[in-house]
């Protein structure tokens, strides 16, 4: 994964002060600090409990990150740790009373680094959609929508003529295509499965 | 740079995309913004040295015995604090023995403040129910955070 010069600026303006900077940060890694939790099964109580200290941890660590590049690393892994704190802590109690239970669920590595590469590429994806210009992001929008907008309710709202949609529609993914929100993208890349085109992948 | 996919590919993976982000509740994006509040805060940290819990789970799991008194410590490089459960209040020392303030403050982000006597003694009556951390201001100038807490 290389350097992403967004990425690094956020820090750096968070690291100084800048709550806006934070609350993009935020935006950006929430989805993956969120679903290694989903992937420990917890309840939402522990999930929140796990996103509070994961982000609290952050807050203190933001002025002494030396390559923002590691920074999802950094944030799978202290998730992870906190996750498994709190299955650990449950599989203990559950012990207590039973005498039994030693079902301890645990997460391969392997499943936390792609969520990472997934996170960083749906990342890249997402500020590179933030940067089309206010059309392409409400035709893409209505395309992507589920159940998809027919090209009727796409003219119907939009005002694009039916016969212009497919035209406008590829020009719009050229744009996103060359937009430098993609170009911070690693060769890792290519390795990850992308389903593509199927409603809810 | 994703020259390489196709339309479709593209289209795809960027509904992957957004649907990731919107399966995101709000309520844990809140929590995240929410912990900026803590950035900068001019205080040492006081890392969690004991846990009785720690303790009776273990001891329990030997002997089935289990201790009353909840107890925890969390120690800096220039205080320690001890605190002690009994009923409904809380009970602590500052050690070395300090004079001072002492803020507890909630993960809703309530601060309430006690004051610490000149034998380093405090009480948090009623105990918050959410998790909390306390900050300590002592007389002669030590700032001490302790991590979060729930009783």
């Amino acid at each position: 994964m290389r350097d992403d010069p967004h990425v690094v600026a956020l820090v750096t303006r968070a690291s100084g002060g800048d709550q806006g900077a934070w609350h993009e940060l935020v935006d950006r890694y929430a989805p993956l600090v969120y679903t290694i939790c989903t992937r420990y099964r917890l309840s939402n109580h522990d999930i929140e409990d796990v996103g509070q200290n994961v982000w609290l941890l952050l807050v203190e660590q933001l002025g002494k990150l030396r390559e923002p590049a590691a920074l999802p690393g950094w944030l799978a892994t202290t998730t992870a740790r906190e996750c498994l704190r709190v299955v650990t802590a449950a599989s203990k109690a559950e012990r207590l009373g039973t005498g039994l239970d030693d079902s301890v669920l645990f997460v391969d590595d392997a499943v936390i680094d792609e969520e990472i590469l997934v996170a960083e590429r749906n990342a890249a994806l997402r500020a590179a959609f933030a940067e089309l210009p206010p059309r392409c992001q409400q035709l893409l929008s209505m395309l992507l929508s589920d159940p998809p907008h027919s090209y009727a309710d796409i003219h119907r709202e939009l005002g694009i003529p039916v016969g212009s949609i497919g035209p406008q529609r590829a020009r719009c993914l050229e744009r996103m295509r060359r937009s430098s929100a993609l170009a911070a993208l690693g060769e890792g890349e290519d390795k990850i499965d992308i389903r593509g085109g199927e409603p809810g992948a | 740079m994703r020259n390489d996919w196709d339309d479709d590919r593209l289209l795809g993976a960027l509904r992957q995309a957004l649907r990731a982000r919107e399966a995101v509740p709000s309520w844990f994006i809140e929590t995240g913004r929410n912990a900026f509040a803590w950035h900068n805060i001019d205080a040492e940290l006081a890392q969690l040295t004991y846990d009785s819990n720690e303790d009776r789970l273990q001891a329990t799991v030997m002997r089935s015995e289990t201790a009353s008194i909840r107890a925890l410590t969390f120690t800096s490089a220039h205080l320690s604090v001890e605190l002690e459960v009994t009923g409904n209040s809380l009970l602590g020392q500052l050690l070395p023995a300090r004079e001072g303030e002492l803020e507890i403050h909630t993960r809703a982000g309530e601060i309430s403040t006690t004051e610490v006597d000149e034998i380093g003694c405090f009480s948090v009556d009623p105990i918050p129910e959410s998790p909390f951390r306390l900050r300590c201001h002592t007389a002669d100038g030590t700032n001490v955070l302790t991590g979060w807490i729930t009783i």
